[in-house]
């Protein structure tokens, strides 16, 4: 079968800017695998240090400081910029919660840390069967397909 | 071939474990928490039995590997039932239980954030959250655009009692592009494809409402100007051919110490709930819509004190429900010292009710107050936790819930301490829990931080 010449001048273009492409990547900047200063326990402000734009994510730095509205709104973040949550949280911070299998509330396992927002604190047990039904999408992001072993205990 | 590496993907975890010794060399940390809790369960209706499981949740990080690239990282806990034989989570008769969180081997390149995990890992890209065993591979590219993309075995659950299957296909695949304009735009759209949802055998389920879990979306952050921030996302069911989602938080920083945001979300529960088969046998009603519109302002009035007020409207075709409140936050004698109030009230109509009866209200008053002080030696907490409600529930007005702690830092790196707790409330009549906690965080860098 004869190739026709469009389709070589294409491919041909194709691995030129893809050669190109590899070639600045080297160029493009990596963010640190730990935050290189030891960070104080509780939320931070990220722009209490830095003033100017995160490289790895270009955003500004004042962008993730931990205000009550960052924590109450991380998905988005984690969403979109999971390397820079990570250069100062361990995998296992996030898996307190998020995870296939929860063997307990995060606030039981955590319960000397009362400072960190935490779901389901005090007798959830009773306020499910109102939060359920005013918010499903809520239950819904944790435990709709996954960590819902003690759901299905009664919910059949 | 398919069972084949799915058998690999589920295994791989498992191998990692074989990499451990080699990790021990490495720069890394280990994160153990031994809890021995201790409950009377004295369930109205039910038997007493004391209850008393043993869990070990164990963190393990190898960094620097090979060439300095490569690391692993592992997290999991195991339960044994001192006391006995109940399987809380996976249910049945069993004195032990566990379950591996993550586990995966990940090289990182030097460039580009560009990096490759294999084994058990959470993803969360775009409008896709999903614990995956396989592989995933994300990297910057050049002009501002990224990209990522994830494949493997999905991580089953329990089966949802009489349909015999936990609602997953078997494989799962996805990922997302994305477009940054430094400082002021991204832009990404994501995916996620999930072989055919099982068939399910049960017929509590009615038609139309469970199917396979297939969803594309876009996502976007906007900061036109330093004072205003916007993000969100909108997700797609590509089964039901329809508007799962639309989520968005718009911030505004008039000045430093404040900040403002206002939130829109909304969901229409068939295109939502549609691959949750626990969701499609618990909501009869799958034509709903639900959205909720919400303010909230922070302000500090110190360095070390912060306020807060919120405010958020719920509308659902059962019925309306509006909560606001606020909370004070404060960090004192070099954060050692923590402390904080807040209080919420939830006005909802009597659809919402746990008995949805003429006269019965959903409504409820939450307050709660903690104080926490970290020392070098000893750590101290109590933590008070009430709600109120409008109309009795099984005969109780109120459910409340107090916890004290107490712990010796023994040495830097391992920690003693104890709660005790003690509640009444609409399920139990006196809730008496204690539980031991033997904590051990030790890292084997020299610099950096996590936590």
């Amino acid at each position: 079968m004869r190739r026709s010449p469009l389709i070589s001048a294409l491919l041909l273009l194709a691995a030129i800017l893809s050669l190109a492409a590899c070639a600045q990547m080297k160029a493009l900047p990596n963010l640190p695998a730990t935050h290189p200063e030891e960070l104080s326990s509780g939320p931070v402000s990220c722009s209490e240090c830095h003033e100017d734009q995160q490289k790895g994510t270009m955003k500004p730095f004042a962008a993730f400081n931990h205000s009550r509205i960052f924590v109450k709104n991380h998905r988005f973040y984690a969403a979109t910029d999971d390397a820079l949550c990570a250069t100062c949280h361990k995998l296992s911070f996030c898996a307190d919660c998020h995870t296939n299998k929860i063997e307990m509330k995060p606030s039981v396992k955590n319960g000397d840390r009362p400072d960190r927002m935490m779901p389901h604190r005090g007798d959830y047990i009773t306020l499910h069967k109102i939060e359920g039904k005013l918010d499903p999408a809520s239950c819904y992001r944790c435990h709709g397909r996954t960590n819902n072993e003690r759901c299905v205990a009664c919910h059949r | 071939m398919c069972i084949d590496f799915k058998r690999f993907c589920r295994l791989l975890p498992a191998l990692l474990l074989a990499a451990l010794p080699a990790a021990a060399l490495a720069d890394g940390s280990v994160d153990s928490t031994t809890i021995l809790r201790i409950e009377e369960d004295n369930h109205a209706g039910f038997q007493s039995k004391t209850l008393a499981p043993l869990t070990e949740f164990l963190g393990l990080d190898a960094d620097q590997l090979g060439d300095g690239r490569l690391s692993v990282h592992l997290y999991g806990w195991g339960r044994v039932s001192l006391a006995d034989r109940y399987d809380p989570v996976d249910g049945g008769d069993s004195s032990v239980g566990g379950a591996l969180n993550y586990g995966f081997l990940q090289y990182r390149f030097d460039h580009a954030n560009a990096r490759a995990r294999a084994g058990r890992f959470f993803i969360s890209e775009g409008i896709v959250n999903e614990q995956v065993d396989g592989g995933s591979f994300k990297t910057d590219l050049p002009y501002g655009f990224g990209v990522s993309a994830f494949g493997g075995a999905t991580v089953h659950t329990v089966k949802i009692l009489g349909a015999d299957t936990d609602g997953k296909g078997d494989a799962i695949a996805g990922g997302r592009v994305n477009y940054r304009k430094g400082g002021l735009l991204e832009l990404g759209f994501s995916g996620v494809y999930e072989t055919d949802a099982p068939t399910v055998s049960s017929n509590n389920f009615l038609p139309g409402t469970f199917g396979s879990h297939r969803l594309i979306g876009g996502d976007i952050w906007l900061r036109p100007f330093q004072m205003v921030q916007v993000s969100g996302h909108t997700s797609y069911n590509t089964e039901t051919k329809g508007i799962a989602e639309h989520s968005y938080l718009v911030q505004a920083f008039p000045v430093s110490k404040l900040t403002l945001a206002a939130s829109y979300d909304e969901q229409r529960d068939r295109s939502f709930f549609y691959s949750s088969l626990l969701f499609a046998d618990m909501l009869r009603n799958l034509n709903q819509n639900s959205k909720a519109i919400g303010g909230m302002a922070t302000y500090s009035l110190t360095d070390n004190v912060d306020v807060t007020a919120d405010y958020k409207n719920y509308k659902r075709d059962v019925g309306r429900a509006e909560r606001f409140g606020g909370e004070v936050r404060g960090n004192f004698l070099k954060n050692t010292l923590r402390t904080g109030v807040d209080y919420h009230y939830l006005r909802a109509s009597e659809n919402f009710a746990v008995v949805p009866v003429d006269g019965a209200s959903g409504s409820y008053h939450a307050a709660r107050g903690y104080v926490m002080h970290d020392t070098k030696g000893y750590f101290a907490s109590l933590d008070l936790i009430g709600y109120f409600f409008k109309t009795r529930i099984e005969n109780r007005n109120n459910a409340w819930e107090t916890v004290a702690g107490l712990g010796y830092h023994l040495t830097p790196d391992l920690s003693l301490s104890g709660d005790l707790s003690y509640g009444q409330n609409p399920q139990y009549n006196d809730e008496l829990k204690g539980l031991v906690r033997l904590t051990y965080n030790v890292k084997f860098a020299d610099k950096g931080d996590k936590k």
